[in-house]
């Protein structure tokens, strides 16, 4: 027994090890990159994969395909820049305020919408984001077509406004590490089983007492919620919003990294983003000037060959992969499955006693 | 063991734009023991069964749980009330790991688990109970049918269910394995939870169940012990019947 | 009165577009329960072929019509037998609405990567022709092209109701196993149901060409619109789509006619997403 702990103790110990070499990279990056065109590309694998974080939560662990989280984000953006440039109030409270409305504007909207199952929760979706884009170009409070800027000043922390672009790196590495942990801490919690459930079945889900309603409007309000913050950091970087940013194509672009890392996984959006985002940067900065449209081309054949050759996304293929069995057992040591469930319950006597 | 009934339907009826699929069916099941509905395809007994369920309102008639109405109750109510199902086509969570389907499970119902460690031990009870516990670490859909049919009764028993609904759970079932299921069945029942079933093997139906009701053409036409429903002329009639008498019942 | 008239006739003429789309897509979605999302590229494709052969081989774009049919239809096919029916197995709608998603992608910028992104007109000797009846005016290309696509409905109509195809068409996507079991290649139906779907999104194309200008991202609005066809006009219903377009069109210019143009968009979608509840309601409420 004594052994078996210590091979679980080495094993976390290996793994932890590996996730926080992996942290300690992304935290120098900026210490040794200066070049600003890098850091941006790195801010937009952050906010996106967070936007397809957020995504996945309904669409990948709740079964629900929306194509209009643009929209959520959008309007956390709008409502966050109303807030600041009517009342001149902080940006850091404007943030809570966005996502506050928008996860109750997502509730209400949608509560009737579930009813809709499949292409058609799609579609409501996709109309809604449209709807939503439409109103606001009709609208002068939400300052029609030519969108809201927000005020450039001097470098603030309590404005959340910088020159630079290291300050928004690291902010946006919290932002995708909270979510992360985040949807992490619901995928094994009560929601978290919840949602995979209805995601299988719904009539299965009702039958051990799940209200799949209830947890179906749990999902939208936090992934809306989420997607609102994404959109505060959005105007806070680029500072401008129009309502360009809650075009269709947008929705679509926050799925990608999902799909492509693989949707059923929490890590999915991650993965998906730190290959998809990068590439679409490279293609558009090497050829877009020569050749326009050929970078989204190109990025269209990775999706469908994703799609079509690796259906699972490439973490899907990488769990049942050797190169996954050979980084387990060799590099990290991790002791059986068994093992592993041995000691957890060991452990659970021993705080009973 | 009382001998009034957990549940008592009254005089259900069920019709689809026009088709009547159930007719005025009154039945009762009684507590502790183990009751069996039966009768030809497309006699009435799945729409029954939801009716029962909250899967979807009768068009006439209730449903009483204890003596309390249950007609409205909507289906994911029904753990909360201490009553469960399965289904005919089993629905597992496919790419979790029998242990995770279970776990998920346990976090519902009248006796929901707080925690994960919660959780998870009250599916190892469970697992050890219905013999799937060396599987637990086997994705789901990896499983063959029987093992599914078991996990299906794990993820419903994992709610603590003191009624339990079982809809065509040896359908597809070699004899050895319907025999092990009529043993874990057994088992179930002798813990104390009522029994209802839905089933096709005859075989099952005269082992297990102390009561049996059977429907035809979305009616009841007999009730009573497993001989006495055998030896009834117009259930012979029903099951065995010839070209000319199906044509006069029809 | 004068500008109502117009308004109705211009409504008219554009929802037989939309009719078409919805059309296409409705035999799509209904054979295969798959929402085709790059239904609007596919009429981008069909005008940029009219293009080519009406600038290259000098055809008139009503002439190109069939030869349009025959290339869409094969592309179509194409597309279903090497990418949607792989992944039909997969039984996962998220990977077959990205799949269609992706596919858009790819023919929009195809098209920008060979045409650039500027806008291109097809003229011809009637283009600029008009026809008066009475207190409206009709763009003769319109008027042609509106007639060649009520033909279009109602052989498309005669051809699922009465013949052999057709007929295995409808059993496919009435239940698909079922049709299998009495012996319908349900992959060739596939294919010709995608390739189907695919001509009438180009020719959809090759017609509004006569008066449209062409460029890349052509396609989105009737795409969508097409979307919006199916779920108004019933599933696997040709006249209820043909119907839900001309609905649509109507309602457009109407609102752009009473309300302000600027909002017909916002119209159109709060108006869909109210029949989609709506509907689904009574539907539950039924059972």
């Amino acid at each position: 027994m004594a052994e078996k702990k210590r091979a679980v103790r080495i094993y976390h110990r290996n793994l932890a090890m590996v996730l926080g070499l992996i942290l300690l990279v992304f935290i120098l990056i900026p210490v040794f990159v200066k070049s600003p065109y890098v850091l941006n590309v790195f801010v937009l694998v952050f906010y996106m994969s967070t936007l397809s974080m957020a995504w996945n939560l309904l669409g990948g662990m709740t079964g629900q395909n929306s194509l209009g989280h643009a929209a959520y984000m959008g309007l956390g953006a709008y409502a966050c820049c109303l807030l600041i440039t009517k009342t001149g109030a902080n940006p850091w409270l404007a943030a809570i305020f966005g996502m506050v409305v928008v996860g109750l504007v997502a509730g209400i909207i949608f509560y009737p919408c579930f009813i809709l199952k499949g292409p058609y929760f799609t579609l409501v979706s996709i109309a809604f984001g449209e709807a939503l884009r439409q109103f606001i170009i009709n609208s002068s409070f939400f300052g029609r077509a030519s969108g809201i800027g927000l005020p450039f000043g001097k470098d603030s922390w309590l404005d959340f406004r910088f020159g630079s672009k290291v300050p928004y790196y690291y902010v946006g590495l919290i932002m995708v590490l909270g979510v992360y942990l985040l949807m992490k801490k619901i995928e094994r919690s009560r929601m978290g089983y919840a949602l995979r459930t209805i995601r299988e079945d719904e009539d299965a889900a009702a039958a051990i007492g799940i209200n799949p309603t209830r947890y179906k409007i749990m999902a939208v309000v936090v992934s809306a919620m989420v997607a609102a913050l994404v959109g505060f950091f959005y105007a806070s970087y680029i500072r401008y919003i129009d309502p360009e940013l809650m075009v269709q194509a947008k929705s679509t672009e926050s799925v990608l990294p999902a799909v492509v890392g693989g949707a059923a996984y929490v890590e999915g959006p991650l993965v998906g983003g730190l290959i998809m985002i990068p590439l679409s940067e490279f293609l558009r900065a090497k050829y877009s000037a020569i050749l326009p449209g050929i970078n989204m081309l190109m990025y269209a054949v990775a999706l469908l060959a994703v799609i079509r050759f690796r259906p699972a996304g490439i973490l899907g293929w990488y769990m049942h992969s050797n190169v996954k069995t050979f980084i387990d057992t060799k590099l990290l040591r991790k002791p059986s499955v068994d093992v592993l469930e041995e000691v957890e319950l060991a452990q659970y006597h021993k705080e009973e006693v | 063991m009382s001998d009034s009934p957990i549940i008592e339907v009254q005089h259900i009826t069920k019709r689809f734009k026009g088709l009547t699929a159930v007719k005025d069916v009154s039945f009762s099941i009684k507590e502790g023991a183990i009751t069996g509905m039966i009768g030809p395809n497309g006699a009435g007994k799945s729409t029954t069964f939801n009716m029962i369920c909250g899967y979807y309102p009768p068009t006439e008639g209730q449903i009483f749980f204890r003596g309390q109405d249950i007609t409205s109750k909507k289906a994911h109510e029904y753990t909360n009330m201490k009553i469960a199902r399965t289904f005919q086509i089993m629905k597992p969570l496919k790419n979790l790991s029998v242990l995770e389907n279970v776990m998920a499970s346990a976090y519902f119902g009248h006796a929901a688990a707080k925690n994960e460690r919660e959780a998870k031990e009250k599916a190892m009870e469970v697992l050890q109970f219905t013999g799937l516990y060396e599987k637990r670490h086997v994705i789901s859909k990896d499983m063959g049918t029987p093992d599914q049919k078991r996990l299906e009764m794990a993820r419903a028993l994992v709610t603590s269910p003191e009624l339990l609904f079982l809809d065509e759970n040896m359908a597809g079932l070699n004899p050895a394995e319907t025999e092990a299921a009529i043993q874990l069945i057994r088992k179930i029942n002798e813990s104390g939870v009522t029994i209802f079933l839905i089933e096709h093997i005859m075989q099952a139906v005269v082992s297990l169940c102390e009561e049996v009701i059977v429907l035809h053409h979305g009616e009841k036409i007999a009730e009573g012990t497993p001989e006495q429903v055998m030896n009834d002329p117009y259930v012979m009639e029903v099951y065995l019947g010839t070209k000319k008498e199906d044509a006069a019942h029809a | 009165m004068s500008t109502f008239l117009q308004a109705c006739v211009n409504g008219l003429l554009m929802g037989g577009f939309y009719s078409l789309m919805g059309m296409g897509q409705n035999v799509i979605f209904g054979v295969m329960k798959i929402v085709n999302f790059c239904h609007g590229e596919m009429l981008m494709v069909g005008m940029y072929l009219t293009y080519i052969l009406w600038s290259v081989c000098g055809l008139d774009p009503y002439l190109c019509v069939p030869i349009v049919a025959v290339l869409m239809f094969c592309l179509g096919g194409l597309i279903q037998h090497t990418l949607i029916t792989p992944s039909l197995g997969t039984k996962s709608f998220t990977n077959l609405l990205f799949l269609t998603v992706g596919l858009g992608l790819l023919l929009s910028n195809g098209a920008l990567v060979l045409f650039g992104s500027e806008y291109r007109t097809i003229t011809t000797a009637y283009s600029q022709t008009n026809i008066g009846l009475g207190p409206v005016t009709l763009p003769l290309p319109r008027l042609i092209s509106f007639g060649v696509l009520i033909v279009i409905s109602v052989a498309l109509f005669a051809f699922l109701k009465y013949s052999t195809t057709g007929k295995q068409i409808r059993a496919v996507s009435q239940n698909s196993v079922g049709a299998e079991v009495v012996g319908i290649n349900t992959k060739k139906i596939y294919i010709l149901t995608y390739g189907l779907g695919t001509a009438l999104a180009g020719v959809a194309g090759a017609l509004l060409t006569g008066f449209y200008t062409i460029f890349p991202t052509a396609g989105a609005s009737f795409g969508f619109r097409a979307l919006i066809v199916v779920v108004v006009g019933g599933l696997g219903s040709i006249p209820g789509a043909f119907l839900a377009g001309i609905f649509l069109g109507l309602l457009e210019t109407m609102v752009a006619l009473f309300i302000s143009p600027s909002y017909s968009d916002l119209i159109v979608f709060v108006t869909f997403i109210v029949i989609l509840v709506v509907r689904q309601t009574v539907i539950i409420r039924r059972k």
